[in-house]
């Protein structure tokens, strides 16, 4: 029992940096109609920032500066590329981002070559005891951190001009156009705060229990591609679910990989796409996403 | 399929078209409310209403893109209502699409073989392989594109590619389309929105031609009053999802109810070019 | 046909024939690779080009091909733990049967295949990359685990396409091996598989598939079935790569898991936005651009900047190679529509033709005969 809920608390942290990046990707996807293949590379960005710079600047401002990165490289794309790729079908669209992504990963993955980097964090490899329950203090930071930016999001995206601008673009581009909603505006944005949330889960990924950022690290982030469409691509709420739901199920399948050993091995890494899968079989547009009407 | 459309000696006559209490609701937003017409064989039925009315969204009841609520649509013995578009597309029921809805790097010819495709059965294999079947049918089905291309005013742009010909142009090249498909009945959304007054001449004149020429029936959604009068034999007015009148056009255009509908809605009668 | 294309045809055709005699095997190796990935291309251009379904995961299919080949023809292997399972069938047959079971795999994606569109697909298509590499590291009496397992040669009619020291075959003077008697084998299937997909691309199956990528309401309005039709192309491209897996497989004479992971299926859809997307042309284009790539900037290394030689700090020619298709996606997206053939046709395409005169119109007659 008390592994099952080491597994389930650490479930719902991994689950809660998924959501992390499967919320950038799905606010890109409703600013820009962008299915953003480029997604993994832009944590790469902000881990490899964080990594990079913690020893001479401190953890902190690390962070800030991954951040920043990320947003900013997140930006550069919308900017230089999704904006002039005038193209209709968006399936090029997201073959640009394939594009992009190439670059970049390939780029990055040889400046880590084979080495680990730690990324400074002060948490370290403490871990709590709750009663019989032992749990990394990295992990509970994660849960903490990543609910309170997601609800943090989602006020804003309620709330906020630029959440109500964003809407509006994702309901109907033009007319939101004509209402003075800065179109370029609103999309990099979305672009630049995916970024940056994508940032803070490459930090989350890659302190304790794991190593550090090594090149393995976009191998793991591709996950949260099957918890963004599980939920619903266009779908926030579905986000949040699906990041949870991929998150639980790898650290079951991963925690008790003993008792399903007779299935293979490394289930934990195939059990994510495999949920998906069966989602999609029952409701192809995905938990909470919304059957497109067509307007013909 | 048994409900293909039948070869000469079959059945080749045109059945009618019956729309009973159709009711089509969008998250609790009624587009469609009870609406019901009969669409006589042979007929030019007109669906007129402002903006908004849901003559659209009878369209695409009637051609299966989207669901109905509720209610019956019937097309001779045939109930539409649960048929997917392919299916309802093999019954002989053709549409042109209000906002172009083409392929436009391929070329007029490929766009008008497109309509072939519910009467034509090369498959995978036997368009890889060049099969001599496969090569006959494409031949055959060709030449009658053809023909139906000259009929419309098509042949010089027979080899260019859709995306290169004028809007005016490429909505002829819809109406074409939707002849390749041999339709018994032919569904027309504002075949005239966005063109200026020759090209709309030219496409009622090509209306009439079509319907003196093969006999099918037409319904038509249309914003130009003038055109509507001068084609329809039958006009059903909607409004807010509802249906407020149904006749012959000179009783229509009195019925104080369909004033009172257009009042304040003049601009309609121009839509604006997409 | 034009003329011009009869021309390029013989000339490419007489290309093919007399490249063996020249170039040394390293150079055919990578030609023969160049030709598999275009089969493959071919097959992916058809799905996403063709039809504007993305997919991440065409390098499962090729996997099945390879796999599927390699333990049809196989003996199975005594061993222990290190076992090899397979069928022991004749090479030809093995082959058949690879290409079908990569179709069989496509068919059972279908209900996704058919119901997912667009870029979408692609999300649920990476799922058969991780499923791949799981299936390909459990199974390891079939794949033969990490290592991967030999792969026998193909024997047609007595013919073997292997080394064969015993009884060497020399032709005009120069030696015919493997690589040698696969390069015919490889421009035979090469040819057979695009013509097929012209065939596809432009008759009745063709139409339907530009239309659903264009429009998909109207495919379904003129009488397509949509969802029956995307996942036949699936199925169809999945038998593509399944013949690229089996030819890849041949050259190599080693087949390896990891070989078949998400790079591989990047690189496919590489080669089909640069070279030209829709278009069987456009796929061999960008496939041997694709292909090639590392192997002129190995060769060229010296002699180009900021590259380095093996076994040195600093970017490396896969790597660069790497980086270089990535922008080549990006800037043929941004800037060439067409891709590389989209630009060749438009370079060839400077002389306009005289249209033909409008004939009369407004009179038309049904004509029962062509009805049905």
């Amino acid at each position: 029992m008390t592994t099952f809920l080491e597994l389930l608390v650490n479930g719902i942290s991994i689950g809660a940096v998924y959501a992390l990046i499967a919320l950038g990707f799905v606010i890109i996807f409703k600013a820009t109609e962008v299915v953003n293949f480029a997604h993994a590379s832009l944590l790469l960005v902000g881990g490899f920032i964080v990594a990079k710079t913690h020893e001479s600047v401190g953890f902190w401002l690390a962070l800030l500066l991954g951040l920043a990165g990320a947003a900013a490289v997140g930006a550069l794309i919308e900017f230089a590329v999704i904006r002039r790729a005038n193209v209709i079908s968006h399936s090029i669209l997201a073959i640009v981002t394939i594009g992009v992504d190439i670059v970049l990963t390939t780029e990055l993955t040889r400046q880590i070559g084979t080495e680990v980097l730690a990324l400074g964090d002060p948490w370290g490899s403490e871990v709590l005891h709750l009663g019989a329950v032992n749990i990394p203090l990295a992990r509970i930071a994660a849960l903490v951190t990543a609910s309170l930016v997601i609800a943090l999001f989602l006020l804003a995206f309620k709330y906020t001009n630029w959440g109500v601008a964003m809407r509006a673009t994702a309901e109907d581009a033009e007319t939101a156009a004509l209402m003075g909603v800065r179109r370029g505006r609103v999309s990099m944005g979305a672009w630049a705060v995916a970024g940056a949330l994508a940032a803070l889960a490459a930090l989350f990924m890659c302190i304790f229990p794991t190593p550090g950022l090594d090149r393995t690290v976009t191998a793991t982030a591709m996950k949260a591609f099957p918890a963004a469409i599980l939920g619903g691509l266009d779908s926030t709420t579905g986000a949040l679910a699906g990041g949870l739901i991929i998150g639980v199920t790898e650290s079951l399948v991963g925690g008790y990989q003993s008792e399903l050993v007779f299935l293979g091995r490394g289930l934990g890494d195939v059990a994510p796409f495999l949920v998906m899968i069966i989602i999609l079989l029952i409701r192809p547009a995905g938990l909470f996403g919304t059957r497109e009407l067509a307007r013909v | 399929m048994s409900d293909a459309y039948q070869p000469d000696g079959m059945d080749p006559s045109v059945p009618k078209l019956e729309v009973r209490d159709v009711t089509v609701r969008f998250a609790g937003l009624v587009a469609l409310d009870a609406v019901g017409f009969t669409v006589e064989p042979g007929s030019v039925h007109a669906v007129i209403g402002p903006n908004g009315a849901g003559k659209s969204t009878c369209f695409n009841v009637l051609s299966g893109v989207y669901r109905a609520t509720s209610g019956s649509v019937r097309f001779g013995d045939a109930e539409l209502t649960a048929l997917p578009p392919h299916r309802i597309a093999a019954l002989g029921m053709a549409r042109t699409f209000q906002n172009i809805a083409l392929s436009p790097r391929l070329s007029v010819r490929d766009n008008l073989m497109l309509g072939r495709h519910r009467l034509t059965r090369a498959g995978f294999v036997s368009a890889g392989l060049r099969l001599p079947s496969a090569r006959r049918e494409a031949a055959r089905h060709t030449e009658r594109v053809e023909e139906i291309a000259a009929f419309v005013g098509l042949t010089p742009q027979l080899a260019m590619p859709v995306g290169l010909l004028p809007y005016g142009v490429q909505k002829r090249v819809e109406l074409a389309r939707a002849l390749c498909m041999e339709p018994r009945l032919l569904m027309l959304d504002e075949p005239v929105a966005g063109m200026n007054g020759g090209e709309r001449r030219e496409m009622a004149e090509l209306i009439i031609a079509v319907r003196e020429s093969l006999g099918i029936s037409i319904l038509l959604v249309e914003h130009d009053m003038g055109m509507v009068m001068r084609l329809a034999d039958a006009v059903t007015v909607l409004d807010f999802g509802r249906r407020i009148a149904d006749g012959p056009p000179e009783a229509v255009q009195n019925d104080p109810e369909v004033i009172r509908a257009y009042l304040g809605a003049t601009s309609e009668t121009e839509e604006a070019t997409p | 046909m034009s003329r011009s294309t009869i021309l390029w045809s013989a000339a490419l055709a007489a290309a093919a024939l007399v490249i063996p005699f020249y170039l040394d095997a390293s150079w055919l190796q990578d030609g023969l690779f160049a030709m598999a990935a275009a089969i493959g291309a071919i097959g992916l251009n058809l799905l996403t080009g063709a039809t504007g379904q993305l997919s991440m995961g065409h390098a499962f299919f090729l996997a099945v091909g390879a796999f599927g080949y390699v333990y049809f023809a196989s003996e199975p292997q005594e061993g222990g733990a290190h076992a090899l399972g397979g069928l022991g069938l004749p090479t030809p047959l093995a082959a058949v049967l690879a290409v079908l079971l990569a179709g069989v795999a496509g068919g059972l994606f279908s209900p996704i295949a058919a119901r997912l569109k667009g870029a979408y697909l692609g999300i649920a298509t990476l799922a058969l990359i991780f499923i791949g590499q799981f299936a390909m590291t459990n199974a390891t009496p079939v794949t033969g685990g990490h290592n991967g397992r030999p792969v026998p040669p193909m024997e047609l009619f007595g013919f073997v396409f292997a080394d064969t020291p015993e009884a060497p075959l020399v032709i005009a003077g120069v030696p015919f091996g493997a690589l040698e008697r696969l390069w015919f084998l490889g421009a035979i299937l090469l040819l057979g598989a695009g013509l097929f997909a012209r065939g596809v691309l432009r008759g009745r199956p063709g139409r339907a598939m530009n239309t659903i990528r264009d429009h998909e309401i109207a495919a379904g309005v003129m009488g397509v079935p949509v969802s029956r039709y995307r996942a036949g192309v699936f199925v169809l491209s999945s038998m593509y790569g399944g013949l690229a897996g089996v030819l890849v497989a041949l050259v190599f004479q080693q087949t390896v898991p990891d070989y078949f992971g998400l790079l591989l299926a990047l690189a496919y859809l590489a080669m089909i936005i640069i070279g030209g997307l829709g278009s069987v042309a456009g796929a061999v284009i960008g496939a041997v651009f694709v292909s090639m790539l590392p192997r002129l900037l190995t060769r060229y290394s010296d002699a180009l900047p900021l590259i380095v030689q093996p076994g040195q700090e600093g970017v490396g020619a896969a790597e660069a190679a790497q980086i270089l298709y990535g922008l080549a996606v990006v800037v043929v997206v941004l800037f060439l529509p067409g891709g590389l053939l989209g630009l060749i046709t438009q370079l060839r395409l400077r002389t306009g033709r005289p249209l033909p005169a409008a004939a009369p119109k407004h009179s038309l007659t049904p004509t029962p005969e062509t009805r049905n």
